[in-house]
């Protein structure tokens, strides 16, 4: 339980990182004109959108995960149990993606960034565009379903995690902690707005980017390190500590 | 805008085969090549107030969210976590999963299931067919299961599938769209508007509405609508499109602008000098879009594979189902033959061969070159022989002055007084000489009283003192004598080809000017790249031996073939045929129009002829000969392009098929794969947009190289040098 709790809280500081973009989005979805409740249930709507497509996004990659260390077809549940070498060389992988992407959020790697939005990426931001101006009551629902689909390392990262634990169920509840971690600001935004001082976005972005490289270390760890259970618990209360630091 | 053209997409500009889509938009007809090109025409074009487009994307993202659903809870039942004692949910969840997949089937299934009915009301099975009766076998059986005591249901494929399908439809029309952004200006000419400037006033006005006459205003940026001169104002304009030309032209009142090209940094008032259709760009837009419209004979064989495959791969499934009916439970054979359905879509393989052509014939557009017929660009690849006219072709078509020889005055004194005389003419060879003694610097000499004598030449008085120039006829007439060294320099420059000039006065011939059509400088540089790609080059000509082995020498050609009639040039094409199967002939367009059309390729460099009556399948713009081996290159690189996205596609297919019929491939497996077959394959073509601009040769041994600029635009006008003069 505390694992997820710890991706809800990493989604909720790397939500910080979705003002810069999202949150445009979320401000231009703006206010409804009939009213409190309706704006409510745009960006209900909006933000469900897009948790369905983190969530698919995370059980499809634990069956992804699942397959490719299917030796053992059985679910391991995260973090405990033995894990067999497929599912070491998996979490390495995931390990090392997150790392790169948390290195992104200081300001590292920006080339990868830029390869993730390519041919597709225009493409979705161009039918985003055009959800934008639609009336339509489900418009804000398939608006945030393409939302989902945006380039963004912070999906990126967490998908590897969730493609690391190696079955459905737990790839879904990653990205399920996840995106409910990143609701509080999204929707938030819908309302005040761009209140925020852009100091705080900054640093609340070295907060996600400190989280995500803890996950990501502790996920490295649980391929290369003999005895994984262990290492994993060390690793939360380092971050208890750690994620102090630039608050 | 004009009425869309019948027999290509409205969105991609590809043909559209057997799978057209008939919709009316705005009020206007339009037919799309797919689905896909219908959804991103729709989301592209249609404007902000309008909420088809946006309605089409909720659709699709609806569709995505509850097919998400499905998919979600349903990866969760495969991997059994709804065992023990949770079993207990397991129907209401099949409901939940009805209630999820039936929205989504009907929200992404309509345009394919109404798309299979329009085709079927023809008579015909198409790749839709395949989708609708996969999904609906899926989602049929999934109903059924669902009220069976452990029944496994299948919603999840059925809605998967379809999503995938839609969405790589989507993004592969998103990409074919951009392969097209190269066409674009020449699919608009027509449809482009001008600001017409009235008193005071501006307004917007169709291309095809323009007159004579008119002043229009060019924005920096926009592209200049109309042939027309500068009025007013200072800019600097790109004519690639029309003349390849890529350097920029600087351009103030009073300079001509041609239609096509793109007005870059100053505003323009220009007055149009002929109605907006007559323009070249004009003509070259209609012409692009014939060439699009038509298809190749690779594409008209990859169409017959694809109506026959669909109807084979029905029986195919079908017998799958069967066989594995035999070891299997019923679902589990269902979901082998759903895939072999799915996977064996035979999309990509229809799209191979139109994708990269358009590519190719839209790279080519951007520096100026035509292709008229999609075929020609595969045949221009496998053209073993390149076969040159000479006159206009690999010359400049204009004479040049080639020698003087004088006696008892100055080279420059014969040539003042000639050109003092030619001012006054209208004749070819006028221009020639006219052009020599301003190279030179030499004022002509004033000259009263001058008189054409047709046939002859021409002739005045200077200072009261008679003075001709023209043939040994007029000389004759005239009583002038001519000396024996110059008569006999004069006897064997005729002889070798050249066109020669007497000039006399007082009371004798004075000088003998030689004039002959010399090669381009790029000709050489030209001829070796084409030999570097491995092609052999000839030179048909109907002028005399000794013209035609001079220019073959300086071009550096060795298969010389001069004194030929049109006739005879067809027969020597036919020769080479046996020995090099495809042939390509390079002309002028004007004076070997049979022999153009009678080539598997014909090539025009430069044609001043109407283009609609034009019989070169490629036109390149004039001056343009040094692009021959660049787009030799291009239109190899399409052909590469078509067999490697045609080997990938059926390679795929077949490999696809196999794993599908094995029964090694999930349903949900083989839609991605299928969707990502096509998108991979416009991924392939769309490197054909990234090549290269055309580089022009290096003109070896010749200081004019250095300016590559020059050499082109000048078509051997102001090489006029004094060297070649005085060698001669």
């Amino acid at each position: 339980m505390i694992y997820y709790l710890v991706i809800f809280a990493a989604g909720f500081a790397g939500s910080f990182h979705c003002i810069g973009m999202c949150g445009g989005f979320a401000c231009a979805l703006g206010r409804d004109p009939r009213g409190a409740a309706a704006t409510a249930e745009r960006h209900l709507l909006y933000n469900v959108g897009r948790l369905t497509t983190y969530c698919f996004l995370g059980a499809l990659a634990g069956a992804l995960g699942q397959v490719v260390s299917s030796a053992h077809s059985m679910a391991v549940p995260p973090l405990t149990g033995s894990l067999d070498a497929a599912q070491r060389i998996l979490a390495i992988v995931a390990g090392l993606l997150m790392i790169a992407m948390a290195l992104q959020f200081f300001g590292l790697f920006h080339g990868f960034h830029r390869a993730a939005i390519g041919f597709g990426g225009s493409t979705l931001a161009m039918s985003l565009r055009r959800l934008l101006a639609a009336r339509s009551r489900a418009a804000p629902v398939a608006f945030g379903v393409f939302n989902g689909f945006l380039p963004c390392p912070l999906v990126y990262a967490f998908v590897a995690q969730a493609g690391s634990t190696a079955a459905p169920l737990p790839g879904f509840l990653v990205m399920l902690a996840f995106g409910l971690g990143t609701f509080p600001a999204m929707l938030m935004m819908g309302g005040v707005g761009r209140l925020l001082a852009p100091a705080w976005r900054q640093r609340g972005v070295w907060l996600a980017g400190a989280c995500i490289l803890l996950l990501g270390l502790v996920t490295l760890g649980r391929g290369v390190l003999p005895f994984a259970a262990h290492d994993v618990h060390a690793g939360h209360a380092e971050h208890a500590s750690g994620g102090g630091e630039p608050g | 805008m004009t009425p869309p053209e019948d027999r290509s997409c409205s969105h991609c500009r590809l043909p559209i085969g057997l799978r057209a889509m008939q919709r009316t938009l705005d009020g206007e007809a339009r037919a799309f090549c797919c689905y896909g090109c219908c959804i991103a025409f729709q989301v592209k074009i249609g404007r902000p107030e309008e909420s088809n487009a946006a309605w089409l994307l909720i659709r699709l993202g609806v569709g995505a969210f509850l097919s998400m659903n499905v998919m979600l809870i349903s990866l969760l039942l495969y991997v059994d976590d709804f065992s023990g004692a949770d079993a207990a949910m397991l129907p209401w969840i099949h409901l939940l999963l009805w209630l999820f997949a039936t929205p989504a089937l009907v929200i992404l299934g309509a345009p394919y299931v109404r798309e299979t009915w329009a085709h079927a009301m023809e008579g015909r099975v198409t790749s839709s067919a395949l989708v609708v009766i996969g999904v609906a076998a899926a989602y049929a059986y999934s109903i059924f299961a669902s009220f069976e005591p452990g029944g496994q249901v299948y919603f999840d494929t059925a809605t998967m599938v379809l999503m995938l399908f839609t969405v790589g439809n989507y993004l592969e029309a998103a990409g074919r769209a951009r392969a097209v952004r190269d066409l674009e200006p020449l699919l608009a000419a027509e449809n482009e508007s001008a600001t017409v400037l009235e008193g005071e006033q501006e307004t917007r006005r169709p291309v095809r509405d323009i007159r004579a006459g008119m002043l229009i205003r060019v924005r920096p940026g926009e592209r200049i609508p109309v042939d027309g001169v500068i009025v007013e104002g200072q800019s600097h304009t790109d004519e690639a499109v029309i003349t390849g030309e890529s350097r920029q032209v600087a351009k103030s009142a009073g300079h001509a602008v041609i239609a096509g090209s793109i007005n870059l940094d100053g505003p323009l008032l220009i007055q149009s000098s002929g109605p907006g259709t007559a323009t070249r760009w004009a003509q070259i837009c209609r012409s692009v879009r014939d060439a699009l419209s038509r298809r190749s004979p690779t594409q008209r064989l990859a169409d017959r594979v694809v109506g026959i495959s669909v109807p084979l791969v029905l029986i195919l499934s079908g017998l799958t189902i069967v066989y594995w009916g035999q070891s299997l439970t019923f679902d589990r054979a269902l979901l082998v033959g759903l895939a072999v359905l799915v996977v064996a879509c035979p999309c990509a393989v229809g799209l191979a061969a139109p994708m990269a052509t358009s590519l190719g014939i839209g790279r080519l557009a951007r520096s100026g070159c035509l292709v008229r017929d999609p075929g020609a660009l595969e045949a221009l690849a496998g053209t073993r022989l390149i076969a040159f006219d000479k006159t206009g072709t690999l010359t400049s078509g204009r004479s040049r002055l080639a020698g003087i020889e004088s006696e008892g005055a100055s080279h420059d004194e014969a040539l003042a007084r000639a050109a003092g005389l030619e001012r006054h003419s209208e004749h070819g060879l006028a221009r020639a000489i006219l052009d020599s003694a301003a190279a030179r610097g030499l004022e002509p000499v004033m000259t009263r009283d001058v008189r054409s004598l047709p046939g002859c030449g021409i002739r005045g008085m200077v200072d009261g003192q008679p003075v001709a120039a023209g043939n040994s006829t007029l000389m004759k007439e005239l009583g002038w004598p001519l000396g024996p060294a110059l008569s006999q320099r004069a006897r064997v420059l005729e002889a070798s080809g050249h066109s020669v000039i007497y000039v006399g006065w007082a009371d004798g011939v004075h000088a003998v000017l030689s004039l002959d059509d010399v090669a381009l400088p790029e000709a050489r540089s030209t001829i070796e790249a084409l030999r570097g790609l491995g092609l052999h080059v000839a030179l048909l000509t109907g002028d005399l031996a000794h013209a035609a082995l001079r220019v073959g020498a300086v071009a550096g050609i060795e298969d010389i073939r001069p004194s030929l009639s049109p006739e005879a040039k067809r027969a020597a094409l036919d020769r080479y045929r046996q020995d090099y199967e495809a042939v390509a002939m390079v002309g002028d367009g004007l004076n070997d129009g049979p022999a153009l059309a009678i080539a598997d390729v014909g090539i025009a460099v430069g044609s001043a002829t109407d283009l609609a009556r034009e019989t070169a399948a490629l036109v390149l713009p004039s001056g343009g000969l040094w692009m021959l081996p660049w787009v030799i290159s291009v239109a190899r690189m399409v052909r590469r392009t078509i067999l490697t996205n045609l080997m990938w596609a059926f390679g795929y297919n077949l490999v696809a098929l196999t794993l599908a019929v094995l029964g090694l491939l999930q349903p949900v497996l083989a839609a991605a794969i299928m969707a990502s077959s096509s998108i991979l394959l416009v991924v392939n073509s769309l490197r054909l947009s990234r090549l290269p601009d055309p580089v022009p040769a290096p003109v070896p041994g010749r200081p004019q190289s250095a300016e590559p600029g020059s050499v082109r635009s000048a078509a051997g006008v102001p090489l006029m040098a004094g060297p070649a003069i005085e060698s001669g």
